[in-house]
């Protein structure tokens, strides 16, 4: 049995088991709902041959839907399963068929005349994904607020592990595809005493949680991470994360033939946030590092390296107000244009967000339960430096969002 | 000429945003803790006495409460009874809360049972025993033939975590305990049924029932203070920062003569 099937059925199974062994002390059922309008607005080619503004999509979604249970075992021993529930995201793969040449439409048609692909497309009204089902054990090393995870579980990379969606969007890693927001893996994770910081170190699968089918990594190497922040002083924290992942099988099962595919990825984030009173500031620098060790050509053509740059403003009114609303802003940076010059996702991107936030319904830990969002977020892309299609054949893109998220959680003891 | 008025813009701004983050007037609000609610309760009706021109806002909540509502800029004092977390402070730091803390009483997390109860002593062993539903009876520890009825604080308050720590060594409470929401429910539950033990901080314990010596010790002041009763702790009031201004001034009461007083009198055991 291969490693990584070995590693999903221990933990598989350990998920299982130990909810039989232990009992809970209290359990804790969570939910959040994201209900979304989108409207984008687009730069598409015509016949022409020239770009002028579409709309390109408006509807109502149910973004995301997170349903949780936390079960504490004892003090030092919980686990936690959530699943995400959304609208809009794929959940099969299947195989497509299109004539060879459309002219030839008499029926039975030829399997000669047909060409197979694989697409991605929704089968149901709303998909359902495993995004947390992991077990905390606390104390099995003799080192204070250090903790053992396993099972599907945070990839704690960047700032994709705590990220709230202050802002609609996605955290960098995640929205340039960097790091996956959930994974397989074992972690052990901690805190620096007197809260200088945090740590973790890691292996995960390295594919993330909503993979299906062919899109799923066919190879027997872990990804590995560390992760370090450190807050010297209130109101400063500096990190610094590294994961080393792979994509493809390095060779083949039978006859190992080298994979030219077989892709080896070295990603590096960066982090400094400063908070001062209402003022809240994000800056993340992101690199990854794409090679490929079996490609035959001597030039390596396709390897490459993306750099990206986010920074995030955040203000709050609350004192002012005296309604909880925040200001919210981000500029982002996202450069691939050293992929070579055929590749579909070669681009050099500039994104902005303006937005507000209104939270209400607080708890007594003045936890809002519901907030409304409005974002208008713009991007642009280096005409030189980026696919001629750009992305899926939309240039510059103009977006509104509006959201309305709402959270509960309730004990049972 | 532009510039200058975008800097005097900015300028002007800037000060009102500092300005309204950190001048709340006269008004201090102290949550968490249900344990230290009486105290400061009391302190802050002897404070306001004294400076009519404060209003002090005392709730409860549990301590995980206040700490959420100090990371939050919600309260300006937290209420603790137990130390606050190395992954706690990391947030608040992170946020540019730099949770400090001050002393302000001493406790001891008393064992109490019914009063027609006749066992007076027991062991940390035992005790963990008891409420980890091992020993069941009270006639295996020499009382009554009496079901042991375990009554412990829900998990979210302080006092519940520094027994976990202290007493279990973070075993998993069994899961027939009541697990209540306050000092005052465990009291009242206990004193009405006779086959209970609870634990509550030593304000808390009325003549309804009895205290237990822990280890042939009873929790007193001279116990706590030289440091041999097992369940002894300190109970806490945390600022953003060194305190300043008028919870200072409250602080430093609460610390003082007078204030420990107020503790003492609230069944509490004074810091000196």
């Amino acid at each position: 049995m291969p490693m990584q099937s070995k590693f999903k059925m221990i933990m598989g199974l350990g998920l299982l088991i130990l909810p039989l062994l232990a009992n809970a002390v209290e359990t804790k059922l969570s939910g959040e709902f994201w209900g979304r309008w989108i409207n984008e607005t687009a730069k598409k080619k015509n016949a022409a041959g020239n770009y002028t503004d579409k709309v390109v999509s408006n509807y109502l979604s149910l973004e995301r839907g997170y349903f949780g249970l936390e079960t504490k075992f004892s003090e030092l021993t919980k686990a936690r399963f959530t699943v995400d529930i959304f609208t809009t995201d794929k959940t099969h793969e299947y195989t497509a068929y299109t004539l060879n040449d459309s002219s030839q439409v008499a029926l039975p048609v030829e399997p000669a005349t047909l060409t197979a692909s694989t697409k991605t497309g929704s089968l149901d009204g709303a998909g359902l994904k495993i995004k947390y089902a992991y077990v905390d054990f606390g104390g099995l090393v003799p080192i204070p607020d250090l903790t053992l995870t396993t099972g599907m579980q945070k990839v704690y990379f960047g700032t994709i592990y705590d990220w709230t969606y202050t802002l609609i969007g996605k955290a960098p890693t995640d929205e340039y595809k960097v790091a996956n927001s959930a994974d397989l893996g074992v972690t052990l994770n901690g805190y620096l005493p007197q809260g200088f910081g945090e740590y973790a170190i890691g292996a995960y699968n390295g594919e993330g949680y909503k993979k299906v089918a062919s899109s799923l990594k066919d190879n027997t190497d872990f990804a590995y991470l560390a992760n370090l922040r450190l807050t010297p002083i209130p109101g400063v924290t500096l990190g610094g994360s590294y994961m080393s992942n792979t994509v493809g099988r390095e060779k083949a099962l039978d006859g190992e033939a080298l994979n030219a595919s077989y892709e080896e990825q070295q990603l590096m984030d960066g982090l400094l946030r400063l908070a001062y009173g209402p003022v809240d500031v994000w800056g993340e620098y992101i690199s990854k590092n794409v090679k490929y060790p079996n490609e035959t050509s001597a030039s390596k053509t396709k390897e490459y390296t993306a750099t990206g740059l986010s920074i995030i403003l955040i203000i709050s009114l609350k004192d002012f107000v005296k309604t909880d609303v925040q200001l919210v802003g981000r500029y982002d940076t996202w450069d691939e244009s050293d992929r070579i010059a055929g590749d579909k996702s070669r681009s050099k991107l500039n994104a902005m967000t303006f937005g507000a936030n209104y939270n209400f319904l607080h708890d007594e830990s003045a936890v809002p339960a519901m907030q409304l969002q409005l974002n208008y977020t713009t991007k642009s892309y280096d005409e030189d430096k980026s696919h001629s299609d750009f992305a899926d054949g939309k240039r510059d893109t103009s977006q509104i969002n509006l959201q309305l998220k709402w959270r509960f959680a309730n004990t049972i003891k | 000429m532009k510039k200058i008025a975008l800097i005097l813009c900015l300028t002007l701004a800037l000060s009102m945003i500092t300005v309204s983050a950190f001048a709340k007037g006269n008004q201090l609000t102290c949550t968490g803790s249900t344990t230290v609610l009486p105290v400061a309760q009391a302190t802050a009706e002897a404070f306001m006495d004294k400076h009519p021109e404060v209003n002090i806002s005392v709730r409860g909540g549990g301590s995980g409460v206040g700490v959420a509502a100090l990371q939050n800029g919600t309260a300006d004092i937290c209420n603790s009874s137990r130390p606050m977390k190395a992954k706690e402070i990391t947030a608040a730091k992170s946020k540019g809360i730099n949770p400090t803390a001050y002393f302000i009483a001493n406790d001891a997390i008393s064992i109490v049972v019914h009063n027609n109860n006749k066992v007076k002593n027991l062991s940390i062993a035992q005790i963990k025993k008891i409420y980890t539903g091992v020993i069941k009876n009270w006639k295996e520890l020499g009382g009554a033939n009496l079901p042991i009825v375990v009554v412990s604080r829900d998990v979210a308050s302080g006092t519940f975590e520094v027994f976990n720590e202290k007493a279990l060594s973070g075993a998993k409470v069994s899961e027939t305990a009541q697990l209540l929401a306050s000092n005052n429910a465990v009291i009242s539950a206990v004193a009405n049924t006779p086959g209970a033990i609870g634990y509550v901080g030593l304000g808390y314990v009325t003549d309804n029932v009895n205290v237990v010596m822990v280890n042939n010790l009873m929790p007193s002041d001279t116990t706590v203070k030289n440091g041999t009763y097992p369940l002894a702790r300190k109970l806490y009031m945390y600022t953003n920062g060194k305190a300043k201004g008028d919870a200072a001034s409250f602080i430093s009461f609460i610390q003082s003569a007078e204030g420990q007083k107020i503790v003492k009198e609230q069944g509490f055991i004074t810091l000196n």
